[in-house]
């Protein structure tokens, strides 16, 4: 279910992505430990909109909140796409060395996510249901119950970490999840998106 | 026989289970906590499904997350390995209340066997004999009567403690009345409860189990005895099958017997009674264990059954499809308990990342590990990194065995005993077979860590 599954099935289309990116893996780590909280800091201190940098066969873009929908949508995909290819990596029984070091990596999503993105996680493992009332657009504040996860009869609520927009689901009502999953994207609002570093929409792009 | 296996454990004995159910061609999905993402077992899982944070309590021990798991995923059953809820009657219960299948005796034998006390005393009518004790203590009149009757020297014990706390040794008649009086000051500040009672201190003595297995229909047979004298406080390091401190006919006629005790008592599954056995070679019963065993590879590579596979199907309400007869052990093995723990400082648990691993092989070598290179090691649950075991024709060829196997293990990144280990197997008391549990503690680790070092 869930994580394992996903992760086993890349589309053919990701495959060939998903390899490269397994190569370049120890690079993006470099990016993501070294460059990028310096690129952020500098970003902000600029005033600029947009810093792009280009190292190796890879360049990381990052723009201020003016970001689109889109750009996010993008980021979201290099997201899931690199999750993808290190789940993918450690399929097989053999694990060479360089596996290793992609796997290592899948813990840390987030240094290649826009920072902007939060989820609503799941508080447990069983079934999930959104609240009825849950649309995308939906002002939210933090700790409000935006659906909840059964427990063998007993509801968990599946709360919202900030103040926010709902934004796209990322499991179906009735669906199994486990505990820790991502089951709700919130946008930050504009207002608080503006307010400073913190609310960047970075990107480390693909190639 | 089941469909799909909920495995509710971590570590190399969630992979072993997993490689059981392959075996058998059963469906299974490995649970694992947020601190155990990257394990081997999730990771070679056809399913892996995470139950719950790094805190055993709300994941390993949470019986509605594992439970919920199994539901989710359409498992009809539950193996709960070793440790966090494998012996927990509740959990057995709460488990059939769902519909599903716990691996293990029913929630009704659990509980039956599930106070020490109680369990003594119902093996003992069975025909086990027990450490010689009294009941609880009126006086310090009576308490001389009874040592007395059992024999000096006598462990003063306070009724409410436990592992070992507030225990005193009396060696004479003289000692006793204020070791009493001591004991019982003692018992009322450490336990609000001053009651006391006397057993039979044994000095020097050997840790000897015996493996039975018995099926629903009332099937039973015996797979020999295990030897886990080598301990450090209560802890076994280093197991061995057959016992070097037995006799065949001593073997025969406690495995035997404890088979006979514990199926008339109504024992059901995989099961380990484990004796004290003293110099003179009278055993005592002191436990069983309800569950499969870290130690029980030595078993298996003796009588060449899969026990976790054995377990599985007698859960499943299979008839065991063996008999005593078909049970024949051969040769020797030894299990090394591979920790990843300072032996040089204290025994300290480490955590850190694997580096370069390198498992041993060769000839009558088996390694069942969850390690791999740039495993991180979690720092929430114990320190259990591989089990090293080793089988050969006799006990000296094991022993020798054992130490190539050691010296080829490779495993960078974390201390370990591995060198531990090597100093023992090295040691005249190991070689000669006459190490008993007190030894480490008694000597102290320090020799062995330094022989450890050349």
């Amino acid at each position: 279910m869930a994580a394992r599954e996903e992760g086993a099935i890349p589309g053919s289309a990701d495959a060939s992505a998903a390899q490269r990116l397994r190569r370049n893996h120890d690079e993006i780590a470099r990016l993501a430990d070294d460059l990028l909280p310096a690129l952020i800091a500098r970003l902000a201190a600029s005033g600029l909109g947009e810093i792009e940098v280009r190292e190796g066969g890879w360049k990381a873009r990052l723009r201020m909140p003016a970001a689109t929908v889109e750009a996010r949508r993008t980021a979201a995909r290099a997201a899931d796409a690199h999750v993808r290819a290190s789940a993918h990596a450690v399929a097989g029984p053999s694990h060479s060395r360089s596996e290793e070091r992609d796997r290592r990596l899948r813990p840390e999503p987030e240094v290649v996510e826009e920072p902007g993105l939060v989820t609503a996680k799941s508080p447990a493992v069983g079934i999930y249901h959104p609240r009825r009332d849950l649309v995308v657009g939906m002002r939210i504040r933090a700790g409000d119950r935006i659906g909840s996860v059964n427990v063998l009869g007993v509801g968990q609520d599946v709360v919202s970490p900030v103040d926010g927009v709902i934004g796209s689901s990322l499991a179906e009502s009735g669906e199994a999840v486990e505990y820790g999953q991502d089951l709700v994207r919130i946008e930050l609002p504009e207002s608080a998106a503006e307010a400073g570093p913190s609310e960047l929409a970075g990107l480390a792009g693909l190639p | 026989m089941f469909n799909k296996i909920l495995i509710a454990n971590r570590g190399e004995i969630a992979l072993r289970i997993l490689r059981a159910c392959r075996t058998l061609g059963i469906g299974a999905v490995v649970a694992y906590s947020e601190a155990d993402r990257d394990s081997l077992a999730a990771q070679l899982a056809d399913e892996a499904i995470c139950i719950g944070p790094a805190d055993a309590r709300h994941s390993y021990l949470s019986a509605p997350a594992i439970i919920s798991a199994a539901v989710v995923t359409g498992c009809d059953s539950i193996h709960p390995g070793y440790g966090f809820l494998s012996e927990d009657e509740g959990f057995a219960d709460v488990v059939r209340a769902h519909g599903l299948a716990f691996i293990g005796p029913s929630a009704e034998v659990l509980e039956r066997f599930a106070s020490k006390e109680a369990t003594r005393r119902l093996l003992g009518a069975h025909g086990l004999p027990t450490i010689p004790g009294s009941g609880m203590l009126r006086d310090e009149a009576h308490a001389l009567e009874e040592a007395e009757r059992i024999g000096y020297p006598v462990l003063i014990k306070p009724s409410a403690g436990g592992g070992g706390k507030g225990m005193r040794l009396v060696r004479t008649a003289r000692e006793m009345e204020s070791a009493v009086k001591v004991s019982r000051s003692e018992a009322k500040a450490g336990f609000g409860d001053d009651a006391l009672y006397l057993e039979k201190y044994l000095d020097d003595t050997r840790h000897i189990e015996i493996q039975v297995a018995i099926d629903r229909f009332g099937n039973a047979i015996h797979l020999g005895e295990r030897d886990c004298s080598v301990q450090r406080r209560h802890q076994k390091i280093i197991e061995e099958a057959p016992s070097p401190a037995l006799t065949d006919p001593a073997r025969q006629e406690l495995a035997e017997r404890a088979l006979k005790a514990v199926a008339e008592a109504g024992y059901e599954n995989l099961g380990t009674l484990e004796f004290l056995v003293d110099a003179r070679g009278e055993a005592y019963f002191i436990e069983i264990n309800c569950r499969i065993q870290v130690e029980h590879p030595i078993t298996e590579l003796l009588t060449g059954i899969d026990l976790v596979a054995l377990q599985i199907r007698i859960a499943a309400g299979e008839p065991l499809g063996i008999t005593q007869a078909d049970v024949v052990c051969r040769g020797h093995a030894i299990e090394f308990r591979i920790l990843a723990e300072d032996p040089a400082k204290d025994f300290r648990p480490q955590a850190g990342q694997v580096g370069a691993y390198l498992a041993p092989s060769g000839p009558g070598v088996r390694m069942d590990s969850h390690l791999y290179p740039g495993y991180d090691i979690p720092s929430y649950y114990d320190s259990l990194l591989a089990k090293l075991c080793v089988w050969a024709p006799d006990r000296s060829q094991a022993i020798a065995r054992g130490d190539t196997a050691l010296r080829e293990m490779l495993i960078d990144g974390v201390v370990t005993n591995i060198d531990l280990h090597r100093a023992i197997l090295a040691n005249q008391v190991f070689i000669d077979g006459k190490v008993t549990t007190n030894l480490l503690d008694r000597v102290g680790s320090a020799p062995f860590v330094a022989a450890g070092n050349r």
